[in-house]
């Protein structure tokens, strides 16, 4: 396979993390804490993809919408159960009840679908692209296009309207926030209720191409994890940046070497990392005063 | 990680101790004469995850680090103890040290890159390490037997001499279940407990005692690994089966979830986690299918009903008053013994494109006390930063008598003799006074560490010698009344007394405070005029960073003049004042507020 070949797969493959990692950090964000549930919601979206095509006769792209509004009903019912509750309590406390959100995701997922592998419809039927030996399948494209337009509008919606602005402004100081009459609960569960859309796309757009089973979002939430330290904790654009570098690495790696080559490596790529650039590949804005 | 601090000894409930000692009663109770062959190899389980999570215990719920490869550590346990003990025949006496040691021995190596790492950055790091462990075991079939593991582990057996299934093996789990907490109790219920949560509290108030990070962390993640290992090894000889799911990211998150729901610092919490997540899958069995699905249900309902754990709970629900009489203050001798120069040259300290410090010169006296003023941003705070070791200068030299400074850690600094009070008070909320006091003055004796815990003798008497140190030190700021109350609860008016004592408690050469007398009323800050007259008396050194003039004026000796990171004046109070120089400078931004 040509270089290029790989460059447009991994990126593809890369588009679909960036939508995990985006929702990751837009949660970071708005509460300080790890949503380790992430990855089910990704598994949940493509099997809301897979159900809902069960029983619809449409085209992919015309569930898209419709997998993404039913996921972000669950991302409001993730805030309520596994989130305020434990607000005033430490972080570690919603990394465990994210945690079991998602035991409870897998396995409602596992009784309703069994454990076989479940496939989304594709997004839209066309040929492949071709430009000589270089061949992009339309799901590849699909995938790479819509994660294009989601990132974008989100970020649109945050630099550019009320609305972001409200969010980001909970993000950094939710106290103050507050003080500015900034509806900051409404914030949280919106910033929730976004990245468990992001999620439902991503796991639409994935379940078409890799499968979907019950336990799809453990490996999924821990590359999301790794994308946003390499980007720079807390960075929206540098998730997207570090989803890309992850799935490009995993790409190359596995069809020079082996899948699990692959994985492995990219671990031990994060413990250099880490050695090295102990605040991550971009930095991030931390310090305290005394 | 921002962990909620143990709450104060003070207001502890039933004893912990007296709650895992009864606990474990209560099960040997139960296996002796009404668990069946099943249930007995349910309660071993249920002890090899116990042994877990005490260990886990240290990382998390002491050091305050979310490590999440103590999944891996007990894969790696239980697979020396498979691979020596299904392949090659060994004999569990060695094996079990073993299966604790290579464990250990991976911790200890990668502990000092990754425990430098800021929390998240250390939580993905250990959930790096245990992935790769997973695929090296996977990938090295030969040994491992791959996916699929290995069969055969052999139960418990000395020279040849086999260790019955049952109630034997059940009876030797819980016994080193026993061990380790005992072990456990006395690294952590003592100072050396109260230091760590101090350490996770606030760091910053750690260093200002003395109290690094790295050795109390790495002390806690090789404690974690080693019992890891010992849990890991116990497990493969009670399934007898080895595989690679020993070492998936679930063992972890079971383990966490123990830990959480239990309670993350109280022994009795490591064992009622580990016996209610091993039961409950039991218990929901007849709900077939959807079993694992109640689990998550259940756990997500425990999270959020019990803030400290079950421990926790039960514990406050038989809630009693402090044990023991206070005891009357020892008098502690200021000394002053390392009462020395600190002599500074051309300190500069560059933020970005800002220098905050130009090349100042300071020079403190022994039992002098410097009034260092200047505009807002003038580089006051910087310059007591760079001195206590929390912020590295650019250039320059310090030292402190014959000692030279630069490039201590702000612990090391506290040790050679530099104490330190905050403009916002540096003070872990849970903590009384006379705890944090006591843990000053036993860490300036050397007696905060982790195996000084464990060999050491006499603890409890110890503590008290510190605790009546304490009362005598706390009684000089006039705070003895309130010696027993939450640093948290205190007003601003009895903070700074806490920060002058704890000083104090450290016997050091000379004392910072950063505007110590801000929000104080015209009584209180005689009293912290006299404090700080009988502190320099005993020949102690004292730099006061104040805006207060009315106050600093008459308090200090001598006064340095620090504007845009520059010394522009220096000499006595009444000279500082009339000097065109510095009237310049407050009327440039400010009135003098004089």
């Amino acid at each position: 396979m040509s270089l290029l070949q790989l460059v447009l797969n991994g990126m593809a493959l890369g588009a679909a993390y960036a939508l995990v990692a985006l929702g990751f950090v837009l949660v970071l964000n708005a509460t300080g804490a790890v949503n380790f549930a992430q990855g089910d919601l990704v598994m949940a979206g493509g099997y809301t993809s897979a159900a809902l095509a069960a029983a619809l006769p449409l085209p992919g792209l015309a569930l898209l919408p419709v997998v993404i509004g039913a996921m972000a009903l669950l991302g409001l019912l993730v805030a309520g159960l596994a989130y305020f509750p434990l607000m005033r309590r430490p972080a570690t406390a919603v990394f465990v009840s994210t945690i079991a959100i998602g035991l409870v995701l897998q396995n409602a997922a596992l009784n309703l679908f069994g454990p076989e592998p479940r496939t989304a419809p594709p997004v839209w039927d066309s040929e492949p692209l071709r430009w000589g030996a270089v061949t992009l399948s339309s799901q590849a494209l699909a995938v790479i296009g819509i994660a294009a337009v989601l990132v974008s509008g989100q970020a649109w919606l945050l630099a550019r309207t009320r609305l972001g602005r409200n969010l980001r402004a909970t993000a950094q100081d939710r106290d103050m926030a507050a003080a500015l009459g900034i509806p900051v609960t409404a914030m949280i569960a919106l910033s929730f209720a976004l990245a468990a859309a992001l999620a439902g796309a991503a796991g639409a757009l994935l379940a078409n191409q890799f499968f979907v089973t019950p336990t799809t979002g453990g490996a999924l939430i821990l590359k999301a994890y790794i994308a946003v330290v390499i980007g720079g904790w807390g960075s929206l654009a540098g998730a997207v940046v570090g989803a890309l570098l992850v799935g490009l690495f995993e790409t190359v790696v596995a069809a020079a070497v082996s899948y699990t080559a692959a994985s492995a490596l990219l671990y031990a790529a994060l413990l250099v990392i880490l050695l090295l650039r102990p605040q991550g590949l971009f930095g991030e804005a931390a310090g305290r005063r005394a | 990680m921002t962990l909620a601090a143990a709450p104060p000894r003070t207001r502890r409930g039933l004893g912990d101790g007296a709650l895992w000692a009864l606990l474990l009663l209560g099960l040997a109770l139960y296996a002796g004469t009404l668990a069946s062959p099943y249930g007995l190899r349910v309660l071993a389980l249920a002890g090899c995850q116990a042994l877990l999570v005490l260990g886990y215990q240290f990382i998390f719920g002491h050091a305050g680090a979310l490590s999440l490869a103590q999944g891996a550590f007990f894969g790696l346990g239980a697979y020396v103890t498979a691979i020596l003990g299904a392949r090659y025949h060994w004999d569990f006496a060695a094996t079990f040290p073993l299966s604790i040691l290579v464990p250990l021995g991976l911790a200890a190596i990668v502990a000092v890159p990754v425990l430098r790492l800021a929390s998240h950055y250390f939580a993905l790091a250990t959930l790096g390490l245990a992935q790769v462990a997973l695929l090296l075991v996977v990938n090295a079939d030969d040994w491992t037997g791959g996916a699929l593991g290995l069969t055969g582990v052999p139960g418990i057996a000395v020279r040849g001499e086999a260790l019955p299934r049952g109630l034997p093996l059940a009876a030797a789990v819980w016994s080193a279940v026993a061990a380790g907490a005992w072990l456990s109790w006395r690294v952590t219920r003592g100072l050396t407990g109260t230091a760590y949560a101090v350490l996770r509290s606030d760091p910053i108030a750690a260093s200002a005692i003395g109290l690094g990070q790295s050795r109390l962390r790495f002390a806690a993640f090789l404690s974690s690994a080693a019992y890891a290992g010992a849990a890991g090894a116990l497990q493969a000889h009670t399934v007898g089966v080895v595989s690679s799911e020993t070492l998936e990211f679930s063992v972890m998150v079971t383990c966490l979830a123990m830990t959480v729901i239990g309670g993350s610092t109280r022994i009795a919490g490591a064992l009622l986690g580990a016996l209610l997540l091993t039961y409950l899958p039991e218990w929901l069995r007849f709900l077939q299918g959807y079993a694992l699905l109640a689990y998550g249900v259940a756990l997500l309902a425990m999270i959020i009903l019990t803030p400290d754990g079950i421990a926790g709970l039960i514990g406050r629900a038989f809630a009693r008053g402090r044990q023991g009489a206070r005891p009357p203050p020892t008098p502690v001798r200021l000394q002053g013994s390392r009462s020395a120069t600190l002599e500074a040259r051309s300190l500069t300290k560059r933020f970005g494109g800002v220098l905050a410090l130009d090349g100042v010169d300071l020079v403190i006296e022994p039992g002098q006390i410097l009034g260092l003023i200047g505009p807002n941003g003038s580089g006051k705070t910087t310059l007591a930063n760079v001195i206590s070791g929390l912020v590295s200068p650019d250039d320059g030299v310090m030292r402190l008598g014959p000692r030279g400074l630069r490039g201590l850690g702000a612990d090391k600094i506290a040790r050679a003799g530099i104490a330190r009070g905050f403009q916002t008070p540096a003070l872990p909320p849970s903590l009384s006074a006379l705890e944090l006091v006591a843990l000053a003055r036993a860490r300036a004796a050397g007696e905060i560490g982790f195996f000084a815990a464990v060999v050491g003798r006499d603890a409890g008497k110890r503590r008290r010698r510190f605790e009546a140190e304490a009362l005598d030190l706390l009684g000089r700021v006039g705070l003895s009344g309130e010696a027993e109350r939450a640093c948290g609860t205190l007003p601003p008016g009895l903070a700074w007394r806490v920060e002058v004592a704890r000083a104090l408690a450290l016997d050091p050469g000379l004392i910072i405070l950063d505007e110590p007398a801000a929000g104080l009323g015209e009584r209180e800050q005689a009293e912290l005029r006299a404090a700080l007259r009988d502190i320099a008396g005993h020949g102690i050194a004292l730099l006061v960073i104040e805006h207060n003039m009315p106050f600093l004026l008459p308090t200090a000796h001598r006064i340095v003049v620090l504007d845009q990171g520059r010394v522009i004046a220096k000499g006595k109070p009444a000279e500082v004042v009339r000097d065109p120089a510095v009237i310049a400078a407050y009327l440039g931004r400010e009135k003098l507020p004089a």
